[in-house]
Formats: structure tokens, C-alpha cells, sequence
């Protein structure tokens, strides 16, 4: 028999012991959903007295035109990882700790004194470095699109993958720290100076000032996640400096990009979870969804495209030819390409 | 080991002047803060995930171990458990706006040391976001009484209080982000986290409540770092002499709407649901507000150019009974709640008296009354003793009825046609420094005119599984709790007192009457309940 508490109450039906104001995704509600949902304030279900203060010229907390995307009901999303605060941050902790416990090894067992001093001081020093910076713009667009998002769930995705871009950007500066203890003569001296100046990196630095300047969430999250780091992230980082570090005996830099590819799978999959979402059959508004998505998607690509042939030449540097930059450019366009066609974007259609 | 001076430098010489795109001015401030200023935040992202993951760990440990094995929210006194279920929801709307006003912050402050302390902030108020909501959770699962937790943020939509918080807390995020900042980091973080936090938790515990103060104290733990950061917000804005014409107004402001608010609230939670009492909130009060945030901080700014608000006297004379005043109001209109009241004892009386001298005089009759009219088989209609309910703050969204209802400073002002009410000089001061802000707000009378009560209780959600118990009570006793066929009896329909003072007004205008800010007659009087008799 259960034991009746001081307070309890056994005679009005027998009682809801969960949440029973969030639409679940499964048959039960999960404790992602539980801690997320509704958070955000809604004017068009649960908060219907409205907003309660606008800024001077009359703008409230939230507006539908932060994006051209529409949807009837944007806390219908959830993230496909069901990230919360404490799942997120034991993920990145475990990152973060096999990080260092790699580049502790590799500093201590002499791994890191014997990489390519070619690789440590042009590839690590002058591009990765340069790359935080681009990391960091990210960052910041990021953290102002997690604060206009049109609901919880959404603006909790935004919010990850503004501290995931953080966290890269300190992850460089802490890998280079460790080199400059462990290979001699080795300073992380100038890279801030490549990015503002060097040729190489003035699409990318462009593109990244234009995404810190976009003013909507929606077009943020599928620029980025769609279309920059499946080309630009993908020729400069991964096929670069990730595939090439291991031949030029440096595996600490590998695990490091590994961790942000991590990240970038679960920002890829919420964006085309969005997107899904924006264009379903039942959303009134998909067509136009879709039409635009396929804009955004058509005016980005060419320029996210000029930024990666753009570090065409940083493909010659390393001493030893892992790959060439015209075939890691042109398989990454071709995965671009793919994952755009798997969208099923039905632009076709009158919106 | 890494060298921690250089990679604190490091991380925070990421900014760059941009030249191919210009930035928008999404957040327009007043304010000029300068690039480079002292750091608030000294931890790496390495460090910040890996010391988060451990507190997290513990927190949520004891709750699912010996915290659940112990049923600690099962024998927590039932008197302060009932109010969990509007503070809980209440709070956690403050986390979710400061997550929000980070974002602007990092879009509007062009300084990557302050940066920096935004971007761990927002993570941290994410996590508060989601530690309080699991709490509430866990207490729909594990309390003696669950409902009412289990509708938690749909129930804060809807109440008059959820509401009038969610006013008091958009200014952390709406407007100017260095006001919404002194909202939140200098003014509510820095002054009222302790209150909440801290001192609220020493009320759980003797209560036999362990489980907030596990949740909470985890929660106090991040918020030292966010009082750094309205420090430094703070310091970056005073070292531009150029920003003290606007500073003192929006201080002023910032206090006022956190006060105005926060302090009637917290004050309700912790004076009138204690069962084994200790202080007062008005000590508490004292000891962290004046002493503490005024006596220790705010005042030393003062050679800096910024001065304690003037309004802050106001509030000082207030807090000797505005929280009771509100406690009164909250408990009379007991069916439009979704919590339970356990009225006030002879003890309670004692300690109220002992406290807050004068009290009884003042409170004690309607509280002696409150009692003998809980249990439905009175057959009496508990709304009675309303005359007319009370006018919502056009601001502050608060009954006007402060700081006691034999004073109210209740004020009507004319404004584009409209009378509109304000619960005193302050809230409507502010509103006639920027009408814009507030001119679209909805008071709950004014969404709910013409709705009856049961009807709004109804579709409000606010039964109990049976579909007929009302999840309020005015007491704990399960004897012969109230129904929706006692509301329906009542036959109340809710009704915005501003219609019948506004006609009022304009009929007494039409007279030749010349009217002032307040009072004027029984269109002034607004509300009143009967007290006592």
C-alpha cells in the first residue's frame, strides 16, 4: 500500500505525476522535452495575454519576421540529439578532457616535438590559427540567433552550436600553447594578421562578416550547417588539416577537428530536421519554405565555394601530397550537392 | 602545463574590426563601452564544461539517489510545497530572458573580454532553465500533492502572478541590452539571487524540503560569476563619463521594475508559506538588499557617478507591507490559483506580530476570517469579499493596491483615450518616460473581462483528475474540498474594474470635475476587499 503523506490528496482521482502540457515526440514524454519545452513563452498557445514590454520603437520580446521561414507552430521542432544543458555539457566535457589527455600523451611520449616543423608552424600557426578567428565570427551570430529563435527548442539548438564554435576557437589557441611548449622555437605569433590580410583567407573572412551581419536565424542555420562547413569547413579543416596531420606526425590536431566534426553532425542534423520541418506536406507555408531555403542555399554556395578555391594554394604547403585540393573541392561540393538534393526542396510548386 | 595567463589572453583577442560587412544594429544602446576592460570570467571553456558536468553530477545525483530513497519531497511540510508551484515556473522564466539578454550582449558589447563572460553565462542560464523545470518535474512526480506541478509553465501563462513576473523579467532582454543588463546582472542577480537562492533554501530545508535547496545552491553557484559580470558591465559603462546622463534613469528604472515585482513575491513565498519558522523576509531584506547590495556595492558607485535610485526609499518604506498586502489579495482570490493556501494559525499569527509589528492590526481579520471559510460544506461564496477587484498595474502588472489597502497609492492617468492604472508614482513614471513599452500591454482582467469564473478555471486546466476538485484550495483539509459546481454556484463572472473607472471618469469630467493622478471617489477607490467582518 503506498503511505499517504501529510498533504496528500486521495480523493480527487488519481493524480498526474508528469508533465501533461508538452506534446510528446514518442509515447512518453522524454526529459529533453520535459526541460525544454514551453520555456519559451508563447503568445499563440499558453501566454495568450501577450507580450508585456517592447522596446522603444515598439518591438516585443519575440517576432515572427526574424526569419522568412514560416511555420504555425515552431515549438512543434526537436532536436534529433535531444540535447539539454546536461547532456550537451557531459558530451563536450568528455571532448574536452580526451583532448588534453591526447595532447598531454603526445607532449609527454616526445609525439608532439617530432611533428613536421613545416606542418607546425605553416599549417598549425598561420591556418588553423587563422580558423578560430572564423569560429569566433561564428560564434557571435550564433549567440544573437539562439536569442531571436521563435521558440525553446530551436533557440536551445542555436545556442549549442554558438558555444560548440567557441569552444574550436579556444581549442586552437590551447593546441598552439602546448606546441610552443613542446617545439622549440615555435611562437603563436601572427595568424590574426593572416586572417585580416593574407588573399587566401579574405572570401572566408568576408563570408564570416557576412554571416555575423544576417539578420535571420533560419538562413544562419542552414547557411552554415548546409552549405559552409560541408565546403568551406570541410576543404580547410577536415580534408586539410585533419587528413593531413597524421602524415606529418601530428595526431593530437586530427582528434582535436575530430571533436568539431562531432559537433557538426549533430548541427547537420538539426538543420535538415528544420528544415523537414519548414517543408512538411502539412505546413501550409512549405512551398514558400522551400522556395526559400533553395535561395538561400543558390546565393551562398558560389561564395562559399570562392572561399575554399580561395585556400587553393594552402594545399601546397605541407611537404608531403596526401590529397589534391581540386578533387577534396570537388568530392566536398559533390556531398554538398547530395545532401541539398536529400532535402527533396519541391521549389516546383507555387508558394 | 599550459600557460593560463597567455591562453586567457589568447581567447580574448578574437575580436576584429569588420570591413566587408557592417553590422547591423539589432540591439541599439545609448551606451559606449569601451573595448577593452578588466576580465569577469576566468575560465576556458576545458575548465567551464568539465567543472559544470561535475556540479551537474551531484545535483542530479542526490536528487535520483538518496533525495528520492529518502522521499524528501514527499514529507516536505505541505504548507511550503504549494507555493513551488507557481515560484518554481515563476523564477524559471527569469533564467530563460537572461539566456536571451546574453545573446544581445554578445551581439551589442564590442568587447571580447566581456564576451567571453556572456557566452559561459548563457550556457549557465540554459542550465538553470533546465535544472528548475526538472525540479518542478520531480516534484510533480514525488510530492505529496502533485497537480498543480504537473501543469507548471502552462499554469504560469495563465496566472495573474506568472504574469505579472514575466512582466517584471522581459527587461532583461527587451530594450536596450546594458538596461536589460543592469536588470539582470546588477539589479536582479546581484541583489535578488541571494533572496532566492540562498535564504529561500534555508526555508526549504526546515521545512523538509532538500530537494530545492540541492537544486538551488547548484544554481548560486554559477550566479557569483554572473554578479562579475554586471560588475564589469557596470565598470566598462561608468569609465565613459558620456554614459552617466542615462545611467542613473535606467538604474532607477531597472530597480524599480525588479523591485516591484520580485519583492511582493518572494516576500508572499517566504513569509507565508514557512509551517517551522525562522526569519522574516523583511530581515532577509535587510540583511542582502540594504546591507548588503545598497551598503556594500551600489552606494560605493557613487564617486563613479552612479547614486542608489531615489526610489529605492520608496520601496524601503514599502517593504513593511506590500508583501502582505499582496499575500492577502493572493489568497482571496484563491480559486483563480493553482496552488493551495493552509491558512494562518494562531502561531503564525505571533510570529507575524513579532516580526512585523503592527500586523495583526492590519492583516490579522482578514486572516481569522480566511479561515473559517475553507472548507466548502460552508456553503459561503468565498468571492464575496470582493467589492470589486482590484486594479493591474499598466507596468508592473500587480494589483494596485500598495502598499496596504487603507493607503494604496493607486493612480489613474488618461493616456490616448484610455484611463489607464498604476499601482504607484513609479510605474507610472516610467510609463510616461517611454509609453511605447507598456501602451499594448493586457492586464489578466482586461484578457479575462466577461469570462465566469468557472469558465475560466475550466479552460484555464485547473482541475483536478477528477474533473471536477479544483486544484486550489483555501486549505489543506481533503475533507470536502470546493468544486467547480461551488464556482458555478457563485455564478462570478470576471469583470475589468478599468471599464466602470474609466466611465466614471469620463462622466465626472463631462461634470466639470477637474481629476487628479488618484483617488477620486469610488472610481479611485478601484478595489476593495472586506477585511475581517
Amino acid at each position: 500500500m503506498t503511505p499517504v503523506f501529510p498533504g496528500a490528496v486521495d480523493c480527487a482521482g488519481k493524480p498526474t505525476r508528469d508533465f501533461s502540457y508538452v506534446a510528446s515526440r514518442r509515447r512518453r514524454l522524454s526529459e529533453y522535452e520535459a526541460v525544454t519545452c514551453h520555456t519559451q513563452p508563447d503568445v499563440l498557445t499558453y501566454d495568450k495575454q501577450g507580450w508585456l514590454l517592447r522596446d522603444i520603437n515598439g518591438r516585443p520580446p519575440w517576432v515572427v519576421e526574424s526569419t522568412a521561414l514560416h511555420h504555425p507552430n515552431w515549438f512543434r521542432f526537436r532536436d534529433p540529439a535531444s540535447h539539454w544543458q546536461r547532456t550537451y555539457v557531459r558530451m563536450q566535457a568528455e571532448q574536452e578532457r580526451s583532448i588534453a589527455r591526447t595532447a598531454e600523451d603526445a607532449g609527454a611520449n616526445g609525439v608532439i616535438a617530432e611533428i613536421d616543423p613545416v606542418w607546425v608552424k605553416e599549417i598549425l600557426g598561420r591556418h588553423y590559427r587563422a580558423w578560430s578567428y572564423a569560429e569566433y565570427g561564428l560564434f557571435r551570430a550564433f549567440a544573437v540567433a539562439q536569442r531571436e529563435a521563435l521558440s525553446d527548442t530551436i533557440g536551445n539548438v542555436y545556442c549549442f552550436e554558438a558555444f560548440d564554435r567557441m569552444r574550436h576557437a579556444q581549442g586552437i589557441v590551447l593546441h598552439l600553447l602546448e606546441l610552443e611548449e613542446f617545439v622549440e622555437g615555435f611562437v603563436d605569433d601572427g595568424a590574426k594578421a593572416v586572417w585580416l590580410e593574407d588573399p587566401c583567407y579574405q572570401p572566408a573572412r568576408q563570408l564570416v562578416e557576412e554571416l555575423v551581419a544576417c539578420n535571420d536565424w533560419g538562413e544562419l542555420g542552414v547557411v552554415v550547417n548546409l552549405v559552409f562547413d560541408p565546403i568551406l569547413t570541410e576543404v580547410a579543416i577536415s580534408q586539410l588539416v585533419r587528413r593531413f596531420g597524421s602524415y606529418h606526425g601530428d595526431p593530437v590536431t586530427a582528434h582535436l577537428v575530430g571533436t568539431t566534426e562531432r559537433d557538426r553532425r549533430r548541427n547537420l542534423e538539426w538543420t535538415q530536421e528544420l528544415v523537414r520541418m519548414v517543408t512538411a506536406d502539412d505546413v501550409p507555408e512549405a512551398p514558400r519554405n522551400a522556395a526559400v531555403i533553395a535561395d538561400w542555399i543558390a546565393s551562398w554556395t558560389p561564395r562559399v565555394r570562392r572561399a575554399a578555391e580561395a585556400m587553393a594554394e594552402l594545399y601546397d604547403t605541407p611537404p608531403l601530397q596526401v590529397a589534391r585540393f581540386e578533387d577534396v573541392l570537388a568530392t566536398a561540393l559533390a556531398k554538398q550537392e547530395e545532401l541539398v538534393r536529400a532535402l527533396e526542396l519541391k521549389v516546383g510548386v507555387a508558394g | 602545463m599550459r600557460n593560463l595567463v597567455k591562453a586567457h589572453e589568447r581567447v580574448k583577442d578574437f575580436d576584429w574590426d569588420h570591413s566587408y560587412a557592417e553590422k547591423p544594429d539589432r540591439y541599439p544602446t545609448k551606451y559606449k563601452i569601451p573595448r577593452k576592460t578588466k576580465d569577469p570570467f576566468r575560465h576556458l571553456i576545458r575548465d567551464y564544461v568539465s567543472m559544470e558536468q561535475e556540479k551537474d553530477d551531484r545535483q542530479y545525483g542526490a536528487m535520483e539517489d538518496a533525495l528520492a530513497r529518502s522521499n524528501s519531497a514527499g514529507k516536505a511540510q505541505p504548507r511550503w510545497m504549494e507555493i513551488l508551484k507557481i515560484a518554481i515556473p515563476t523564477v524559471n522564466f527569469g533564467e530563460y530572458a537572461a539566456m536571451k539578454s546574453c545573446g544581445q550582449l554578445v551581439d551589442t558589447v564590442d568587447n571580447a573580454e566581456l564576451r567571453q563572460g556572456y557566452m559561459a553565462q548563457m550556457i549557465d542560464e540554459v542550465r538553470h532553465t533546465n535544472q528548475e523545470i526538472y525540479l518542478n518535474r520531480y516534484f510533480a512526480k514525488h510530492a505529496a500533492d502533485p497537480e498543480g506541478f504537473h501543469i507548471g509553465l502552462k499554469a504560469r501563462g495563465i496566472n495573474m502572478f506568472g504574469i505579472a513576473g514575466r512582466a517584471a523579467l522581459e527587461a532583461f532582454f527587451v530594450g536596450d541590452p546594458i538596461e536589460g543588463a543592469l536588470n539582470l546582472q546588477v539589479v536582479a542577480e546581484t541583489a535578488y539571487t541571494n533572496p532566492i537562492f540562498v535564504t529561500l533554501t534555508e526555508v526549504a530545508a526546515a521545512n523538509g524540503d532538500n530537494v530545492t535547496p540541492s537544486v538551488f545552491l547548484s544554481i548560486q553557484s554559477d550566479e557569483a560569476r554572473h554578479m562579475a559580470n554586471g560588475y564589469s558591465t557596470l565598470a566598462a559603462v561608468v569609465s565613459n563619463e558620456d554614459n552617466l546622463k542615462y545611467l542613473q534613469d535606467d538604474f532607477d528604472r531597472a530597480f524599480w521594475r525588479q523591485h516591484a515585482f520580485l519583492d511582493p513575491f518572494l516576500g508572499t513565498v517566504y513569509d507565508y508559506f514557512q509551517k517551522d519558522r525562522g526569519g522574516s523576509y523583511l530581515e532577509k531584506w535587510n540583511e542582502w538588499i540594504v546591507e548588503d547590495w545598497v551598503g556594500s556595492y551600489i552606494s560605493k558607485m557613487e564617486p563613479y557617478g552612479l547614486a542608489v535610485p531615489e526610489c529605492f526609499a520608496i520601496a524601503q518604506e514599502h517593504m513593511k507591507w506590500k508583501h502582505h498586502t499582496t499575500a492577502m489579495l493572493a489568497a482571496a482570490s484563491w480559486p483563480f490559483q493553482f496552488w493551495r493556501w493552509d491558512p494562518l494559525t494562531q502561531a503564525d499569527f505571533e510570529w507575524f506580530e513579532n516580526k512585523y509589528p503592527g500586523w495583526y492590526k492590519l492583516y490579522g481579520a482578514f486572516w481569522e476570517n480566511f479561515a473559517q471559510t475553507t472548507k466548502a460544506t460552508d456553503g459561503v461564496n468565498p468571492m464575496a469579499a470582493f467589492e470589486a477587484l482590484p486594479p493591474l498595474c499598466q507596468v508592473c502588472q500587480m494589483p494596485c493596491i500598495m502598499p496596504r489597502l487603507d493607503c494604496s497609492e493607486v493612480r489613474f492617468a488618461d493616456h490616448a483615450g484610455r484611463t489607464l492604472p498604476f499601482c504607484g508614482t513609479m510605474c507610472e513614471k516610467l510609463f510616461f518616460q517611454e509609453p511605447i513599452r507598456y501602451e499594448q500591454s493586457r492586464t489578466f482582467w482586461q484578457q479575462n473581462h466577461g469570462l465566469g469564473l468557472d469558465e475560466y478555471i475550466v479552460q484555464s486546466g485547473l482541475l483536478r483528475s477528477d474533473g471536477k476538485t479544483l486544484i486550489a484550495q483555501p486549505s489543506l483539509d481533503t475533507d470536502r474540498m470546493w468544486t467547480i459546481d461551488d464556482v458555478k454556484a457563485w455564478g462570478m463572472e470576471i469583470t475589468d474594474p478599468m471599464v466602470a473607472i474609466h466611465a466614471e471618469r469620463v462622466k465626472a469630467k463631462a461634470d466639470g470635475a477637474v481629476l487628479n493622478g488618484s483617488g477620486n471617489g469610488a472610481a479611485g477607490n478601484g478595489a476593495a476587499l472586506r477585511i475581517g467582518s
